[in-house]
């Protein structure tokens, strides 16, 4: 019997969707989460876990997984190139990635292209809607996306191979050893994909060309369960090598080579009602981009990041927990275009978090920065969740978020403005949750509006300088819904993610330029013993492309289908599976003048041992 | 019903059509689809814009409009061209990457405008970031910058005639002499050792010869047998002119002038470059010079400088003033004073300017990122006559006649 429970829950979570709600999901006492504050302090947030099922079946890239799995927006350069993502109509560099607690979009840019983001190295990702500048710091204006390598402490060996073979000559594999028990914990994770990324236009006469990319990253954790605490250690190292590849409109001979690392060390200690947590990390990231692929001229910019953060959290209270956090980061930027410049910040965080009842609790966040020569906002945000009924909950969040100029925006030669300041923002979320056995279902609604945007424009004298200048207000209104049914053997699951995002230049009275009014993704699974399918479908609504709106690239739906099937499920896993894509083979453009792939797809086998 | 109303339609026309077809100003704007039997002998015409004359549609269909052809079928002594014989085009660059550029046509009275010209006859893009234009003939020479192309194509239909892209790589402007065509050419911009100027056989549309030139080949020009091409310097700055012999195409000398030379036009016998200098990014900030060369000798032979942190840009002419670009402002200098002039005639920063006729045609590229705008200005009054919604960075005016 109770093997028979095993599998249900197996199958439940593996055959379920979409993601499932975090606080849905019981925190087991073995796991531990490097980044706490993402659960602890945010009650009041929209907070989205995508399953490992989706990342196994989108494993080519975080853009792909999150593009059919969430109503966040991506701006993609063609397949594989440079991916922007717009999170509630905010642009990319007000969307932060944050890796285990740690900001780590771009200094340079002030983004993370979601095409170098290497999805198996972590086993918890994490949406997290609404405004985070008091906890994650910049660019947490739309919301942010987490990273997480928890650590979980129990004996386990794990071993997990994939290969994946597809169109466009695309070779993929990742392999993950995992070693634990109840005070040690190691993971090695390799990870690689190459595609000649070659698809044809649809129509036309043409193919993608120069269209080539290799990545490959390598991620290692480890932790060790002291007295009082743990102590551990994250590390990834990325290396991407990709041609940029042309529009329909004018070829291309581009090469961009990228490197990332990130190191952190985490100690916490326990005392009483007291704990601390010491975080050391380093993040070093590298550019280099040749306009002529075959010459030996090239751009190339890099930056060297050094993070101290100090938690100190409080237990007042049983049910009344309050910390402060002081981080000093150190940040050292080079490049062809911007000299060598850094910046020294020091952050002063204060969190609060009151579990007034069963059903209700809410936050508070303040955050103050100090040291760098801007003229640092006071952030505050704050949170309620509320339990009012079985059945139905209502969570509300406001908060003031910023984002802090590039180092490009200060620096760049030509135009790099030094006077510029952050851009401020304040934003609203009202979410509604409906849950019945099987269903789920969850409404939010935002508002967000923005100062101070920076904005690249010509100058008097015809020079491109960025300024503060831009305004804009964003609205719109998220709805997901979830249903699982099961029957014998029989597992059906359906999801159903909607977002209507509403982002107004205020100056101009117009839609920004790629943000799409709406987009919906859906997904049909369907499981029977050892076998699973499922369809994807995503609807992206016609995005502007000019800031008159005049030009637009169309909206478009494209349709995915995979199966799959595992052998001796009990003893020796081994699953096979295939995915199309595209399977109407539809043209369509995610960027105008560059179509996205016709008709392909991936197979994969997997080993587990 | 339907029958009825078009015959009253035709009646409606035919009267307008017959009293006023003498008179040029005619307000007739021909739908060919309402012709109301096949036969081609009635045309339904119907009056939307009563300034236009242009916009005719070709009802007998012998690829030439004519205003009496829809009257008797026949147009035996046309000489109308095609739609775009009497007009300007602005050239449209496009949104840079991922679009393409278009060309904007508006008829001499600027009563009619259309968009994007090339893609509406043709059914095709233009390509991406159009750069200038140049003309030989009937046939005008569209250069396409980021395409690496050249469209050649009829100047009065538009229509199609081919297509040039071997042989050039990053083309930037284009002029002819004869039956051969020069274009200026960029080469890979990061590298300043491969930029050529392409000699272009007008009569096969191929490239037959490349000369190897110093680095950043932009504006062209040809007087009296000779090509002037003014280095302004690509991704860099560069500070000379150099001149090539038309009839032998082989080089003749080169001219240094200051720093960044932007812009050339021949006025009184003379070359006038006008430069940009350095600017300041470049941490060796230089002064901005007007140079006037004479053209037998090819030496300098007058400069004017500005102020150090004086960049002008955009040279044109008007009769006898140079007319140029400088701190958001106009300036026009009698090509014959001894100075510079101290106050501007117009205000505005402008992304392109080409005087003709009495009258300057400055181009507003807005936020480089939406439709921009072609202002008139009377260069008499210099007050604003015209504005008129273009393309997407409208670079360049010019004249169809």
């Amino acid at each position: 019997m109770s093997r028979f429970y095993h599998f249900i829950l197996i199958t439940f979570f593996c055959a379920t969707p979409l993601y499932a709600q975090l606080d849905s999901i019981q925190e087991l006492k073995e796991v531990l989460i490097l980044d706490s504050k993402l659960n602890e302090y945010a009650s009041g947030y929209k907070l989205t876990k995508i399953s490992d099922t989706l990342i196994e079946r989108n494993s080519a890239s975080l853009t792909d997984v999150l593009r059919l799995n969430s109503t966040i927006y991506f701006k993609e350069n063609g397949y594989g190139m440079v991916s922007s993502p717009s999170f509630r109509g905010t642009n990319a560099a007000q969307t932060a990635v944050i890796w285990n607690g740690i900001n780590i979009n771009s200094n340079l840019t002030g983004q993370t292209d979601f095409n170098t983001i290497s999805i198996n190295s972590f086993n918890n990702i994490i949406i997290r809607s609404g405004g985070g500048s008091t906890q994650y710091g910049s660019g947490a204006v739309g919301g942010s996306i987490h990273l997480n390598n928890d650590l979980v402490f129990k004996k386990q060996h794990k071993n997990d191979l994939n290969i994946g073979y597809g169109s466009f000559s695309t070779l993929l594999g990742n392999f993950k050893t995992v070693q634990s028990n109840e005070k040690k914990y190691f993971d090695l994770g390799i990870d690689f994909i190459d595609s000649e990324n070659d698809y044809d236009f649809i129509n036309l006469d043409q193919k993608n060309e120069n269209g080539e990319f290799s990545r490959l990253n390598i991620s290692a954790n480890a932790g060790s369960k002291t007295k009082k605490g743990f102590l551990s250690w994250n590390s990834n190292y990325f290396v991407s090598d990709r041609n940029f590849s042309g529009s329909i409109t004018a070829p291309s001979n581009d090469n961009y080579k990228d490197i990332t690392t990130r190191n952190l060390v985490s100690w916490k200690t326990n005392r009483n009602k007291l704990s601390s947590t010491l975080k050391v990390a380093h993040l070093f990231e590298r550019y280099r981009y040749s306009p002529n692929k075959e010459k030996e001229f090239f751009f190339e910019g890099k930056s060297n990041t050094f993070i101290g953060d100090y938690l100190l959290e409080y237990n007042l209270l049983d049910n009344l927990k309050i910390s402060s956090v002081l981080n000093y980061t150190y940040i050292n930027s080079e490049g062809s275009n911007i000299g060598n410049n850094d910046r020294n910040t020091l952050a002063a965080v204060f969190l609060l978090k009151h579990q007034v009842s069963k059903k209700l609790s809410y936050g508070l966040n303040l955050r103050q920065e100090f040291l760098n020569e801007f003229k640092n906002p006071f952030l505050v945000a704050f949170d309620v969740s509320y339990q009012l009924l079985n059945w139905y909950s209502v969570t509300l969040n406001g908060s003031k978020n910023y984002r802090v100029p590039t180092f490009n925006d200060l620096f760049w030669d030509a135009g790099g403005n030094k006077n510029l300041q952050p851009e401020t923002s304040y934003q609203a979320d009202f979410g509604n949750k409906f849950t019945w056995k099987n269903f789920q279902f969850q409404l939010n609604a935002f508002y967000i509006t923005s100062t101070n945007l920076i904005k690249w424009q010509p100058s008097d004298s015809g020079l491109w300088m960025p300024i503060n200048i831009s305004e804009a207000e964003n609205y719109g209104a998220e709805v997901s819904a979830n249903y699982l049914i099961a029957f014998k053997e029989h597992q059906f699951s359906t999801s159903i993610n909607y977002a209507y995002t509403s982002a107004i230049d205020k100056e101009k009275d117009k839609q920004l330029i790629y943000v799409p009014y709406h987009k919906t993704t859906s997904l049909l699974n369907y499981t029977f013993n050892n076998i699973s399918a499922y369809y994807q479908l995503l609807y992206n609504g016609t995005v502007f492309t000019t800031t008159d709106n005049l030009g637009i690239v169309e909206a478009y739906s494209v349709s995915n289908f995979g199966i799959d099937y595992t052998f001796q499920k009990n003893k020796f896993p081994i699953k096979i599976g295939i995915k199309l894509n595209n399977i109407f083979n539809k043209y369509y453009e995610n960027v105008a003048y560059r179509p996205m792939p016709n008709r392909n797809f991936q197979t994969f086998i997997n080993f587990k041992f | 019903m339907k029958l009825l109303k078009r015959i009253t339609y035709v009646l409606i026309a035919t009267l307008i059509l017959t009293s006023c077809s003498s008179d040029d100003d005619v307000v007739t704007l021909p739908t060919c689809e309402d012709v109301i039997d096949g036969t081609v002998d009635i045309c339904v015409l119907l009056t939307e814009n009563p300034d236009n004359s242009l916009g005719l549609e070709d009802c007998d269909g012998d690829g030439i409009n004519n205003l009496t052809e829809c009257e008797n079928g026949t147009d035996p002594t046309d000489s109308f061209l095609g739609d775009f014989q009497n007009g300007l085009f602005v050239t449209n660059e496009g949104p840079f990457g991922t679009g393409t550029g278009t060309v904007s046509f508006i008829s001499e009275d600027y009563s009619y405008v259309e968009q994007a010209i090339f893609n509406n006859v043709n059914e095709t893009d233009l390509g991406n970031v159009v750069q200038s234009m140049g003309f030989n003939d009937g046939k005008a020479y569209i250069v396409i910058n980021n395409s690496h192309k050249i469209e050649v194509v009829n100047r009065y239909t538009f229509e199609s005639i081919a297509t040039i892209s071997d042989g050039l790589d990053n083309p930037r402007f284009f002029v002819s002499e004869g039956n051969f065509g020069y274009v200026s050419n960029w080469g890979d911009p990061g590298d300043n050792s491969d930029d050529f100027i392409a000699i272009i056989d007008l009569i096969t549309n191929e490239v037959i010869e490349t000369i190897s030139v110093d680095f950043g080949p932009e504006n062209v020009l040809i007087s009296r047998g000779k090509l002037y091409v003014a280095h302004k310097g690509g991704w860099g700055q560069n500070n000379i002119i150099s001149v090539f012999n038309t009839e032998t195409n082989t080089f003749l000398t080169t001219i240094t002038v200051g720093d960044v030379p932007n812009s050339m036009v021949i006025l009184s016998g003379s070359l006038w470059v006008l430069c940009g200098g350095n600017p300041e990014f470049t941490g060796n900030e230089t002064n901005g010079e007007l140079v006037e060369i004479d053209v037998d000798s090819d030496t300098v032979s007058q400069t004017f400088n500005f102020e150090t942190t004086e960049h002008p840009s955009g040279l044109t002419m008007d009769d006898v003033n140079l007319i140029y670009s400088l701190n958001g402002a106009v300036y026009s200098k009698e090509a014959s004073s001894t100075e510079l002039p101290s106050a501007s005639i117009i205000s505005g920063f402008f992304y392109s300017m080409t005087a003709n006729d009495g009258k300057l045609f400055a181009t507003d590229a807005a936020d480089f990122n939406s439709n921009g705008t072609l202002k008139i200005f009377d260069l008499t009054t210099n007050l604003e006559i015209e504005s008129i919604e273009v393309g997407i960075i409208p670079g360049g005016v010019y004249f169809n006649n």
